[in-house]
């Protein structure tokens, strides 16, 4: 009997073992050397040659772009990861509504975040924000006449960024959306009966009950924005200029690895960037418990 | 942080597959023969032999490349080549892990900043044994254009044709701002002629490429960018830097350059290009590109000498490109055959026009002259203007140099953006970039 179900297991690995396979080869090897990486000199072109912590020291004492490349990060994740959210909350209570075509529009306020972090949303972006785009035309039209480049100007190049991350607000607003049809509307009801108004409504009803969704949606949209490569990548032209002011963090890895040939650098900053988010989601759900409203449990 | 590494990842991987989607059009065309040299198959073996070769450029650049390759397999039917190209930044994150790998492809189009990196390194094969077998002919050849590609004294790429600097200008422009160009210009009637133009609404250039002009300037001076041995600046007095900064910065605060801005934004075309759209005077480049850019003015523009380069005869002329072959080829005969017709064939160099720069063989220069068109024909009686009144290039780059290019580019931005003083942009750049080329010490 015993053997028998030793056999149910072992077609069970094998049907298996295309996806242990390549979670082996391609997942679990990758990481694990990278980690060697770490630790050495690597160009490419010649061995890996041990150094210890050298990367990881010149990081953090001897790089001034490694923190510059931080702070640019920092601005980008802290500027449209709430903005964001806002956005998609803000969107998803007005879609909420039982108005005619209800549909065309969620379908529509939801296409941006489908062709989200192309290519090609990214040169339509440079298109829109750069010298002779149509932001600035429209400015025009409201009498406003500039030649500034927002794209290509220190200050208000990673601005631009937080506006493309905003305006692909759609799969969190999705999910605030099936969070909103989930409150029952017999609460709303009780609220009107003892007078509440609408700021009132959302401030005790909708907030408190979509909090968990709200706890998701932040940290899946926290790592994801410090993960961030495509749109800089191509409206600097990977180079994270100007002033490095879009120089994101991937993409200041990205250069490393790839423009100047240092594997073993670009590997120590993978991995305190991974240790980086994993210390920041740990922190978000420390904090949920002060804020996220479970009506299971009552929280805290 | 893994996003980063798989978007590189499978960025890489569509650029291959695109790569060899592309080199699927270029299939052998077997059949007539009765053309073919006998010169260009004798003594070698009729199996059949796949090739890869590999370059980057632009799309008229691919679609030439393309014929010439048409032209060799019909010469050659037992030679099948498989074709990879792309765009120049592309072209050059796709080689590094595919010599990393072991797979580069057997004939390489090399740059000089690269050239190091991969010579330096042994990927690339020895090629003076194969001139000396007669399988690459350079008697038509002069040493100094092959010299270009030789590191630690090794041969391992040849020079597909020479480039000098130039600048190409807008006469009727000049005209209207009461410009008159003297031959032997330096900075100083630069700045002058900027003056003039800003007064009529344009602007001299968009800018001057910075790891381009300021080595060259230093070269005025009589002092070189990289020290010999490669493990520092070649010079130490940040004089030069300051004097040519100052210069630059002034001309950019004056308005006579392109807002750095826009400057990022520029896509590096020649339709995209501030002289072509009428709005600069000059524009600084490679001679080769000089027909590109008159190609999209359609209106008459003119080739001229650099700025400055009378100063010491700052003036060099460059390989513009070389051809090399993989250390780790299974066919270096087989390649070693294709860049000799590349080189030397006529019938191959009428469809190539010069357009890798001016051809480094006297005989297919000559055989090209009376087919040029007149835009042409100036970039070649330049660049032989330019072979008497230039002194020796510079030997390659050394291995970090990109890394020392981007640092100068982005500590002049810097300067231009008045976040630092012009001393202090030299200062960091001379210390920064020493400790980049520092890594070269064995």
């Amino acid at each position: 009997m015993t053997k028998l179900r030793e056999n149910d297991n072992l077609v069970g690995y094998v049907f298996a073992s295309p996806f242990i396979l390549g979670f082996l080869i391609f997942t679990v090897y990758p990481i694990f050397s990278s980690l060697y990486y770490s630790f050495t000199d690597y160009n490419l072109f010649e061995a890996p040659r041990w150094i210890g912590f050298d990367n990881y020291d010149k990081m953090f004492t001897g790089d001034d772009k490694y923190w510059k490349s931080i702070k640019v990060t920092f601005t980008y994740v802290l500027g449209s990861v709430p903005l964001r959210l806002a956005f998609a909350l803000a969107v998803a209570m007005m879609l909420n509504k039982a108005v005619k075509g209800i549909g065309l529009y969620r379908s529509a306020y939801y296409l941006p975040s489908l062709i989200g972090g192309s290519v090609a949303v990214s040169i339509m972006w440079t298109q829109i924000f750069g010298d002779k785009g149509l932001l600035n035309s429209a400015l025009g039209l409201i009498g406003i006449h500039t030649e500034t480049s927002w794209i290509g100007s220190p200050g208000t190049a990673i601005w631009t960024l937080i506006a493309l991350s905003v305006w692909q607000f759609g799969s969190s607003m999705l999910i605030f959306l099936a969070g909103l049809k989930n409150i029952p509307a017999s609460y709303y009801e009780a609220a009107s009966v003892d007078g509440a108004g609408g700021v009132r409504k959302f401030f005790q009803i909708t907030l408190p009950l979509l909090s968990p969704i709200i706890l998701f949606n932040l940290i899946m949209q926290t790592i994801s924005a410090f993960m961030t490569f495509t749109p800089a990548y191509i409206i600097s032209r990977g180079e994270g200029g100007p002033l490095d002011s879009t120089l994101l963090y991937s993409l200041y890895l990205y250069r490393r690895a790839f423009q100047f040939y240092e594997m073993g650098y670009a590997s120590a900053m993978a991995w305190v960037m991974l240790i980086l988010i994993g210390l920041i989601a740990l922190v978000l759900f420390q904090t949920s418990k002060y804020w996220v409203h479970y009506e299971t449990k009552g929280g805290r | 942080m893994k996003k980063a590494i798989t978007a590189a990842l499978s960025s890489a991987l569509s650029a291959a597959l695109l790569l060899t989607a592309c080199g699927g059009g270029a299939s052998s065309s077997s059949g007539s023969t009765s053309g073919s040299t006998p010169a260009a198959t004798s003594g070698s073996s009729k199996d059949p032999v796949t090739l890869r070769v590999a370059w980057w450029g632009g799309q008229s650049r691919h679609d030439y490349t393309l014929k010439v390759i048409d032209l060799y397999m019909k010469k050659n039917p037992n030679v099948k080549i498989e074709t990879e190209y792309a765009a120049f930044d592309d072209y050059w994150k796709k080689l590094a892990p595919q010599a990393a790998a072991g797979g580069l492809p057997d004939v390489i189009q090399m740059d000089i900043s690269y050239l190091t990196q991969y010579g330096g390194r042994g990927q690339l094969e020895d090629l003076d044994p194969y001139i000396k077998k007669g399988t690459i002919h350079t008697g038509d050849i002069n040493e100094n254009s092959l010299s270009g590609g030789k590191v630690d004294g090794k041969l391992v790429a040849l020079n597909l044709g020479s480039n000098a600097l130039q600048a190409t200008v807008d006469p009727q422009m000049l005209k209207d701002a009461g410009v008159t160009l003297k031959q032997d210009w330096t900075f100083a009637d630069w700045e002058e002629i900027g003056a003039k133009l800003k007064a009529k609404g344009k602007m001299i250039a968009a800018d001057l490429r910075h790891d381009v002009y300021f080595p060259f300037y230093l070269r005025g001076k009589g002092q070189k960018m990289y020290a010999a041995d490669g493990t520092s600046l070649g010079y130490s007095d940040d004089k030069p830097f300051v004097e040519f900064y100052t210069m630059y910065k002034k001309w950019y605060d004056s308005g006579y350059l392109l807002p750095l801005d826009k400057l990022s934004q520029k896509k590096g075309t020649p339709e995209d290009s501030e002289l072509v759209m009428g709005n600069a005077a000059s524009s600084n480049g490679w001679s080769n590109q000089y027909i590109l850019e008159a190609a999209a003015a359609k209106r008459p523009v003119d080739l001229v000498p650099v700025p400055g380069w009378s100063q010491n005869k700052a003036l060099f002329l460059k390989p513009s490109m070389y051809f090399s072959v993989a250390k780790s080829s299974k066919q270096k005969e087989e390649a070693a055959k294709f860049i000799d017709f590349f080189l030397n064939d006529i019938e191959a160099n009428k469809i190539i026009k010069g357009e890798r720069g001016v051809p480094v063989s006297s005989k297919v220069k000559e055989a090209l002259m009376p087919d040029l068109t007149p835009e042409q024909k100036k970039v070649f009686e330049y660049v032989s203007w330019a072979e008497k009144n230039s002194s020796p290039m510079d030997p390659p780059n050394p291995v970090g140099a990109v890394e020392v290019d981007k640092l100068l580019k982005d500590t002049v931005e810097q300067i231009l953006y008045k976040k630092i003083s012009v001393e202090e942009g030299a200062a960091k750049f001379r210390k920064e970039a020493n400790a980049i080329l520092a890594k070269n010490k064995k």
